[in-house]
């Protein structure tokens, strides 16, 4: 049965204008591997669809076993123009915990 | 250059936004020396909402707030020797100040000296701005043209540096009020001041410092437990600590909160904000210097203390960032409620309803959006498909309908389609209270150069 992020991760979410950054954070060191090895920007793209229209980047942080995942064109024009209810992206990274931990 | 109060600088945080708590702040002044309480008020939106009060009335386009706290914090403050430094002035920062000295006036705060410090605010620039052959170009988009768009524009503001309150706190002003300074200049300004840092090579890192110290405190609670995905082991929240600064001249700092307050913090607490809205954490970009996140090193001393040591950076960028707001249309909005039996069904019977009504009103949009609510409205398509008739068993489900349209008129005829749902719907639908249209205001965010902006600070004395 596969893992997913969220028995190995906590995240928190945002936005810059029309740009999602969500940060996963390793729930223990040991769990900073398989975090690393589980998030790729094509795996957000693939999970999000149409709702990321633009680049994904990711950013390692060995210093706090994190990873930044940085979403361009994810909210819907940005909090001020958005049709979403989640205009800021509060709530947008949470989804992130759903991809499958891919195991060594 | 200030001494502060030991050779430790103790910064508070009494504000992550326009609408935070003010007791948390005001426990944090009454029961923790603190050389400076340091405010941030502003967000994206605030600064187009402001310029539109101003525009009905030339004393306001402050954050009302901003003034209250004020008044609430200078008489403590005044007698404790900590200093109040904001963003709260918006885009009347003098009329801000001029109302805050005459709080102080009429409280008997007898020698207070309070600074406006201005030079953000380019509304009234734009013309000059758009002739000088600065590119302007958009920094998401790309786009050119900002020029076509200038009887849109409503509010324009640049994001500064600490140096206008370094500057206010030299000239021995005890309350600050700024426009829109970047967040964490009203952390970096007073270290800046308090420990004669230079803007200088030796300097870069403990400035890098003080704006990763500042980015980590300036939501307030939101690294204190608020915000946590270990909501379920943070204590009281509702009586949560703001947390608090312990600055050495080195750079360093332990990150702490009010005594006796609810929340927690640890390492975990602390990386939680550090990885909030930022981009590249090796070039944390703000307008006193260019942090490394990736550098720095967290050890937990217990007791609710997390020492930061060990920062790096660069210096300040040569550019800075300018946000045009620009008016953009209008957004009309709906929700309904729909209860089991086939509630799934329900909703797509409303959706193809309003959609018939939007014809029938002859509706002209940009964009029509809806989502489920309980199934998709948050996630989109990163939300798994349910199968209709495992969503036909859920208690209730909900409609949400948002569109985007060129007049208020047009954003009007949303509400008035969710309205003929009251009887044109399924059976058993429930609904809120109507959504009023909303006017938007996107943002137009672009780089010009530093030497575009002077900031300049002017002193109230009572």
């Amino acid at each position: 049965m596969a893992r997913h992020l969220s028995e190995i991760a906590y995240v928190r979410s945002g936005d810059k204008g029309d740009v999602c950054t969500a940060g996963l954070i390793a729930r223990t060191p040991q769990d900073y591997a398989p975090l690393l090895r589980s998030v790729s920007p094509e795996r957000v793209r693939a999970l999000y669809g149409s709702w990321i229209k633009g680049d994904v980047e990711c950013y390692p942080m060995d210093n706090i076993q994190a990873v930044v995942v940085v979403m361009r064109q994810a909210l819907g024009g940005g909090a001020t123009q958005t049709l979403r209810l989640d205009q800021t992206g509060k709530s947008l990274g949470a989804a992130l915990l759903r991809l499958d931990v891919v195991e060594a | 250059m200030s001494t502060p109060l030991s050779a430790t600088l103790r910064l508070g945080a009494g504000s992550g936004f326009w609408g935070d708590a003010m007791d948390p702040a005001m426990e944090l002044l009454e029961k923790e020396p603190l050389d400076y309480l340091c405010f941030d008020f502003l967000a994206e939106l605030t600064m187009a909402l402001l310029q539109r009060q101003k525009a009905k009335d030339p004393n306001a386009g402050y954050v009302a707030d901003a003034v209250a706290y004020m008044k609430a914090m200078m008489p403590l403050a005044h007698a404790r020797g900590t200093r109040l430094i904001s963003n709260g002035g918006g885009v009347n920062v003098a009329a801000a100040a001029r109302q805050i000295a005459a709080d102080a006036r009429a409280l008997g705060l007898k020698g207070m000296r309070i600074a406006a410090v201005e030079g953000d605010d380019f509304l009234g620039r734009m013309e000059g701005l758009l002739k000088s052959g600065l590119p302007l170009t958009h920094m998401d988009t790309g786009a050119n043209n900002l020029a076509e768009r200038a009887g849109d524009i409503v509010c324009a503001n640049v994001y500064t540096d600490s140096t206008g309150i370094v500057q206010a706190l030299q000239q021995g002003a005890d309350v600050v009020i700024a426009g829109r300074v970047s967040d964490n200049a009203v952390y970096v300004g007073p270290a800046v001041h308090a420990f004669g840092w230079k803007r200088d090579a030796e300097h870069v890192d403990r400035i890098a410092a003080a704006v990763a110290l500042g980015h980590i405190v300036e939501c307030a609670s939101a690294c204190t437990g608020g915000m946590s995905s270990r909501f379920a082991e943070m204590p009281h929240m509702g009586r949560v600590g703001f947390p608090i600064i312990e600055m050495q001249r080195d750079g360093s700092a332990v990150i702490t909160k009010t005594a006796g307050s609810g929340g927690k913090v640890d390492c975990h607490t602390i990386k939680e904000h550090m990885v909030y809205e930022i981009a590249d954490p090796r070039a944390y970009l703000m307008p006193d210097g260019v942090a490394d996140f990736t550098s720095l090193r967290l050890d937990d001393l217990g007791g609710d203390r997390v020492r930061v040591s060990g920062m790096r950076g660069k210096g300040a960028p040569r550019t800075l960032k300018l946000v045009v707001g620009l008016k953009d249309g209008w957004i009309g909005e709906s929700m309904a409620f729909f209860p089991w039996p086939n509630a799934y069904d329900r909703v797509m019977k409303a959706k193809q309803t309003m959609l018939e009504r939007f014809e029938r009103l002859d509706l002209k949009s940009d964009a029509i959006h809806f989502d489920v609510i309980g199934l998709n409205m948050l996630h989109g398509d990163a939300a798994p498909r349910i199968d209709p008739g495992l969503a036909n068993q859920l208690p209730e489900l909900g409609l949400r309908c948002a569109v985007r349209t060129r007049s208020a008129a047009e954003a009007d005829k949303v509400r008035r389609a969710a309205a003929n749902l009251w009887i044109m719907g399924p059976g058993g639908t429930s609904f809120g209270t109507p959504i009023k249209p909303r006017p938007v205001v996107s943002l137009w965010p672009t780089l010009i150069p530093s030497g575009c902006v002077q900031q300049t600070v002017s002193m109230w004395e009572v």
